[in-house]
């Protein structure tokens, strides 16, 4: 004992530590243990997800249905059809019965995947999910939100190509599965690359020949190989890709599943496969993109899209293609709006217009849901490599040819350090069936490039979601605001109406008026004894006392009710004025299909 | 028609040429042996299924879809089967009533269909197309608006019959015509008005003309369709039942967001049935449509789509409904509605800096202007001047087959399915209103940009090509709104290069060509066709004194009934022609030369022995043909030089159009080793050589 103990001091802690000890347990064991995680930490989540893994289709559906079952006041979940493979596209509304239908009230969607190698945005949407039905009655922004719109949220566009690229190596998973015979011998996706050695990856194939080869070993880092200069020799030669010549044809893998372009095949500025390649025989010939189409179409509530790809770190808007024409100044406007304060909550993505920041898309997705449907939309390309070294100090030093950080190697000093090398597949002997003995490796798995290090998703996720629930908090929303009535004698009265639209997106888009996509905002005045004599809007009440020129009679046969075809702008009170003759009560409607209705019982005295 | 007193005195005349044309008539197959006749569509379902069950052994019926009213889409295959299997052999597709009321296409569809099926096997023409290729006819892709020809009122929609909503008011196929004075059709209504645009033709009194200020003119009148304004909207018939113009849905120059395109490309039942069969039937090898536009009777010199032949009085009625799709553009008053920036008065500085501002995510090109862009591909608006031979060679045995020089009323193409034929198919593509003019009528409107006359006769072709060239490209005259919401709408339209707007106000008149209402009278009148209905006055609930008349429906489309025997027949000749033409892929010959040592020698020549080449110009462009495929039956393994395994030509041209083969390789002798070589629209042929 006397050993054990060295003073009175270490006695005392000790004893301490062993009092805690006893208190804890006994604590733990009359007390339940959730009450005392819940103690002083931060409240526990309902359901535990994780967004550090990537999901394959299967169990992101499954992550869906529980998320479901455990707010099914808020969450539906259903299909919306099936893909060419038989997958169900599954879509998760979000809303709030007790504040009304989903079809009174602006409703934000969200999709992912359509490319099926770009896997993130599912898990960005799946988070989407979590997050507002979790801090539902936590945060109030959030309760707001969840109680004034709609959302509507398919994690995967592309089930077939997402679980392709999950199950398989990783390679031809950007297109889905319809057959194409791309090498035009009559066979359809007759040939795919295949995974000889069983390890899940399609590797390179290098050939060790001392002397005779035109590739070496590259002295910035051991994993690249390199072309020789001219006249000189190298030890290695490659042989191409890991596969098999399937048909016999002496070409290998040319002809797997697919492959078209998913996001080519939608109805505005469609081009045929030689201007646009992969953009199929004709729109929403695809089953899945046929299935999103009906269910935007049957849903004209919606006012705001997003389609998450990767990569790049980007937040595109149309147009896709230069001909198609600049957006009408009052959309760009409010485009440019939500994109630059995209660019400050998603750090080194670039707000950019699809043609002249990306390069040409005809038949894109964000192209029909603008042009076509009428809803402001975006496509934001996740994840961006200069997020590796993010500070501008290391930026500085990647203009080093000489650093360990230099572009060209970055990535591997990356792997290295922060994923342990778990993400390159180095060189390994193998003994090949065609050609003998070779080493195959040399390559990037899947993962990685395009998709983020599993450890830096979760903020992917949180940041790309905010700019979501930022556009979705921006979508239009009528309110009817102050009244009043004058009595001109005779029983004539001069009616004032104010009517706002808070947000910064319009009831209905400039160029959507001009293509007549969205039905017009419908003005109703209802009074079982009232005429309509005249009607107009004014800017601004006081100017008008002053100066009643301002009005502009609104030039309708039909005054009980008017059609507003070019929809409210964003941020804009107005005043409507109407000059009736009659008796009793009106009640004024603005009802718009995007920014949800509004109606102001007025009497005339 | 009214009954002609002179008749009776031709009739023992009549009895006797009666008699001998029957007696032809049976020497030669007959098209449609009935007195022509427009059937209903429950007829001509049972004149379909009647001539399948009657000729089981070369016919096949089937449906490609239903319509929005539940009415199927038949597709005829008229082919002998035995032999080479029908889908690897050369196809010409023949389709017909995309537009509702060009119904007469269907009837010529299915008079050549019954000469086919019964000149099979007799007639040696008929046999040999039928055994070596196949005939597809779908004699009715818009059997719902066809069935108006035949309503108790008829309206002459040229729609389907989806809904849709016209006008875009929020409200549905709320307000179409009415036959006021109960007559059976819908005409036109003129009012007398101070403000009226129209005056009555003094050339032709039946007729109006767009009064011209400039020559002292005054207009009196409006015109309107016939009817009320349902919907109180203040337009008349602005949005009937239906509906999406079938040829006007398809994916070549698709006229975005007009009312009748279609809520988008290939949105309509019938459309998507076509194209979901034409992509699986790639053996087709030549289209040709029954439509109102037309590339065979005069086709335009240059290749492009020749101009239209419109009917004014139509043009003036659609024009009073053109505004119904703007009304209701407000304007704010003030600074465009953003009062966020201050409620200022609107100042030239403002706009500068909203411009500014506007354009700064936009126009410019990739950061630092470091990045390539590839150019970005257009897709060609014209038949590739390669190609246009071949169109100029049909179109002129066309005319000499039909005798058809001038056709009547015609429309301009846009998104119709035989331009997708053609520039996305790659196909030779043609449409017809199947009937017309003996004679060029020189005094008819002008192609645009041409003199009277020049059009691809005797002109110069230079000078004429370019005037077409130059003015096809640029969009009608734009006739500008005046007003406030005008400017409105030019402001809101904004941005550099309105390259995506409308085109606004494409009004009737203003455009380049008058219409051909005086040629459609002379012809109706010297047919002795009762096809317009004289003004009579009618008093209008809300118009007050009104005068009903106008171009009867269907009368300007149409042909008299008896006209369809005599256009089946020679139609019937022009198919056969037609598909005379196809391509044939065959192997031509091989040689084997033993070099000892296992090493053989094997040479072929592959010919193209039709006249058409296997894929036409356009169609390589396009990439839309697949390439002549020829391949030698060896693992690849055992070719030691020479050409590949499988080898891929983009084209082989018609009339013994040559490529040549040698490949070197290990073999065993008394191999047996399979030649083949495949083309999309050519057939295909297989050849075996034995290595010794």
């Amino acid at each position: 004992m006397r050993t054990l103990i060295k003073n009175r001091r270490e006695m005392r802690t000790s004893i301490k530590i062993l009092a805690a000890l006893l208190f804890g347990a006994l604590v733990t064991a009359v007390v339940p243990s959730g009450a005392l995680a819940q103690k002083a930490s931060d409240p526990a989540f309902k359901v535990k997800l994780d967004f550090d893994r990537w999901h394959d289709v299967p169990e992101l559906y499954a992550d869906m249905a529980k998320l479901q079952a455990a707010f099914p006041k808020f969450l539906k979940l259903q299909s919306i059809g099936k893909s060419f493979d038989g997958r169900d596209l599954m879509v998760m509304t979000i809303n709030n019965p007790d504040t009304g239908p989903e079809t009174g009230k602006a409703a934000m969607y969200i999709e992912a995947n359509v490319h099926g190698n770009e896997i993130q945005g599912a898990e960005v949407c799946l988070y989407t999910i979590w997050y507002l039905m979790e801090n539902y009655g936590r945060v109030d922004d959030v309760t707001r939100l969840v109680n004034e719109r709609v959302f509507y949220i398919i994690p995967t566009v592309n089930p077939d190509g997402r679980q392709y690229f999950m199950e398989g190596p990783g390679g031809n998973a950007r297109s889905g599965h319809v057959p194409v015979d791309d090498d035009n011998d009559g066979l359809v996706d007759e040939d795919g690359p295949e995974d000889i050695n069983g390890n899940g990856i399609v590797e390179q194939i290098r050939m060790y020949v001392p002397g005779k080869g035109d590739y070496r070993i590259s002295r910035l880092n051991p994993n690249i190989m390199e072309p020789v200069p001219f006249g000189e020799t190298g030890d290695y030669i490659l042989l191409g890709s890991e596969g098999i010549d399937n048909d016999g044809d002496g070409l290998v893998n040319e002809d797997g599943p697919g492959s078209y372009d998913p996001n080519r095949n939608w109805a505005a500025d469609w081009q045929p496969d030689y201007v646009q390649r992969g953009a199929m025989d004709y729109p929403f010939q695809l089953p899945e993109a046929r299935a999103v189409n009906d269910f935007l179409m049957a849903h004209p509530n919606i006012a705001g899209v997003q389609s998450y790809h990767n990569s790049g770190g980007m937040i595109l808007r149309g147009p896709g293609a230069e001909a198609v024409g600049e957006y009408p100044m009052s959309d760009v406007r409010f485009y440019d709006e939500l994109g630059q304060n995209g660019e400050r909550i998603l750090p080194f993505y670039r707000y950019l217009v699809i043609w002249s920041g990306l390069y040409t898309v005809h038949g894109g997705f964000i192209d029909w849901t603008n042009d076509g449907l009428g809803i402001p939309s975006f496509s934001n390309e996740l994840w961006n490599g200069g997020q590796y070294f993010a500070s501008p100090e290391l930026k500085e030093q990647q203009k080093d040819p000489e650093s360990p950080i230099a572009p060209n190697i970055s990535r591997y000093y990356f792997d290295k350090y922060l994923e342990f090398g778990d993400e390159f597949v180095p060189w390994k002997p193998f003994d090949h069936p065609q050609y003998g003995k070779v080493e195959m490796g040399g390559v990037w798995k899947k993962f990685q490039g395009r998709v983020p290090p599993r450890f830096m998703s979760e903020e992917l996720c949180h940041r790309n979601m905010a700019f979501s629930l930022y556009q979705a908090d921006e979508m239009p929303m009528i309110k009817m605001g102050g009244t009043s009535v004058e009595k001109l004698g005779g029983g004539v009265y001069k009616v004032f109406v104010d009517i706002t639209n808070p947000k910064l997106v319009p009831t209905i888009m400039a160029r959507a008026a001009q293509n007549n996509v969205v039905r017009p905002d419908i003005l109703t005045l209802d009074g079982k004894n009232v005429e309509v004599i005249s009607a107009g809007f004014i800017d601004d009440r006081e100017v008008y006392k002053v100066k009643p020129s301002v009005i502009e009679a609104i030039d309708q046969k039909d005054l009980k009710r008017i059609l507003v075809r070019n929809g409210y702008p964003g941020k804009t009170t107005r005043t409507l004025v109407y000059l009736l003759k009659g008796s009793g009560g009106v009640t004024v409607t603005y009802d718009s299909v995007k920014g949800g209705k509004a109606a102001k019982a007025i009497a005339l005295q | 028609m009214r009954p002609n007193p002179k008749r009776f005195r031709l009739f023992p005349a009549a009895v006797g040429l009666i008699a001998a044309v029957s007696v032809l008539a049976a020497a030669v197959p007959a098209a449609a042996q009935e007195a022509g006749k427009y059937h209903t569509y429950a007829e001509m379902t049972g004149l379909l299924q009647s001539l399948a069950g009657a000729h089981k052994d070369i016919a096949r019926l089937a449906s490609i879809g239903k319509t929005a009213g539940g009415r199927d889409l038949w597709v005829l295959e008229i082919a002998n089967p035995a032999g080479i299997p029908v889908r690897e052999r050369p196809a010409l597709l023949i389709a017909a009533n995309f537009e509702a009321d060009h119904v007469v296409g269907s009837e010529i569809a299915l008079a050549v269909a019954d000469a086919l099926l019964k000149g099979y096997p007799g007639d040696a023409e008929i046999k040999s197309r039928l055994d070596g290729s196949v005939v597809y006819i779908i004699p009715r892709l818009n059997p719902d608006g066809a069935e108006g020809m035949f309503a108790a009122v008829k309206s002459g929609l040229r729609t389907n019959l989806a809904p849709r909503d016209d006008d875009n008011d929020g409200r549905l196929d709320e307000d179409g015509p009415q036959d006021l004075n109960q007559d059976g059709f819908v005409t036109l209504m003129r009012v007398k008005a101070a403000d009226g645009e129209y005056m009555i033709d003094p050339d032709e009194l039946r007729l109006m003309k767009k009064a011209d200020p400039k020559k002292g003119e005054a207009g009196a009148y409006k015109i309107y369709w016939e009817g009320v304004d349902r919907d109180k909207d203040g337009f008349i018939a602005e949005d009937p039942a239906g509906g999406t113009d079938l040829n006007r849905n398809f994916m070549h120059a698709y006229p975005y967001y007009k009312p009748d395109s279609g809520p988008y490309m290939v949105s309509e039942n019938e459309s998507r049935a076509l194209m979901a069969w034409t992509i699986a039937h790639r053996n087709v090898a030549a289209v040709l449509t029954f439509g109102e536009s037309d590339n065979l009777i005069a086709p335009p010199a240059g290749g492009r789509p020749g101009a239209s032949r419109e009917i004014d009085l139509v043009r003036f009625a659609e024009a009073a409904n053109a505004a119904a799709r703007t009304v209701g553009m407000i304007r704010t008053g003030g600074a465009f509605g953003f009062r966020r920036f201050g409620g200022r008065e609107f100042s030239a500085e403002m706009m500068g800096e909203f411009m500014r501002q506007g354009r700064r995510q936009t126009q410019t090109p990739a950061e630092e202007g470091r990045r390539f862009r590839m150019p970005d591909r257009k897709a060609p608006t014209a038949v590739l001047p390669a190609d246009q031979d071949y169109f100029r060679t049909i179109a002129a045995k066309y005319a000499e087959l039909t005798g058809l020089r001038q056709p009547l009323y015609v429309r301009e193409p846009e998104g119709a399915f035989y331009q997708y034929g053609y520039f996305q198919f790659g196909v030779p593509s043609f449409s017809t209103p199947g009937f017309g003019l003996a004679g060029r009528d020189s005094a008819g409107p002008r192609q645009r940009g041409t003199a009277p006359g020049a059009a691809g006769e005797g002109g110069l072709p230079g000078v004429a090509q370019w005037r077409q060239e130059t003015a096809s490209g640029e969009a009608a005259p734009v006739r500008i709104p005046a007003g406030a919401q005008a400017r409105m709408q030019m402001i809101q339209a904004g941005g550099a290069g309105q390259a995506g707007g409308p085109r606004m106000g494409q009004g009737a008149g203003d455009a380049a060509s008058a219409g051909i209402d005086k040629q459609l009278l002379k012809w109706m009148d010297s047919e002795k066709i009762d096809g317009f209905v004289k003004w009579t006055k009618f008093a209008h609930p809300d118009l007050g004194e009104v005068e009903i008349g106008g171009f009867k429906p269907y009368a300007a489309a149409n042909p008299p009934a008896a006209r369809i025997a005599e256009l089946g027949a020679s139609h019937l000749k022009f198919v056969l022609y037609l598909t005379s033409l196809f391509p044939r892929v065959k192997i031509a010959s091989t040689e084997v030369t033993n070099h000892g040592g296992g090493i053989y020698r094997i040479r072929a020549e592959v010919e193209n022995v039709g006249i058409l080449p296997t894929a036409l110009s356009q169609a390589v462009t396009a990439r839309a043909i697949k390439p002549v495929m020829v391949q030698l039956g060896v693992a690849p393994e055992d070719i030691v030089s020479g050409s590949a395994k499988t080898n891929f030509i983009p084209s082989l041209d018609g009339s013994g159009g040559r490529t040549k083969y040698e490949w070197i390789i290990r073999g065993k002798s008394g191999a047996v080793i399979e030649l083949k070589a495949a083309a999309e629209k050519g057939g295909s042929d297989t050849a075996r050589v034995t290595l010794k």
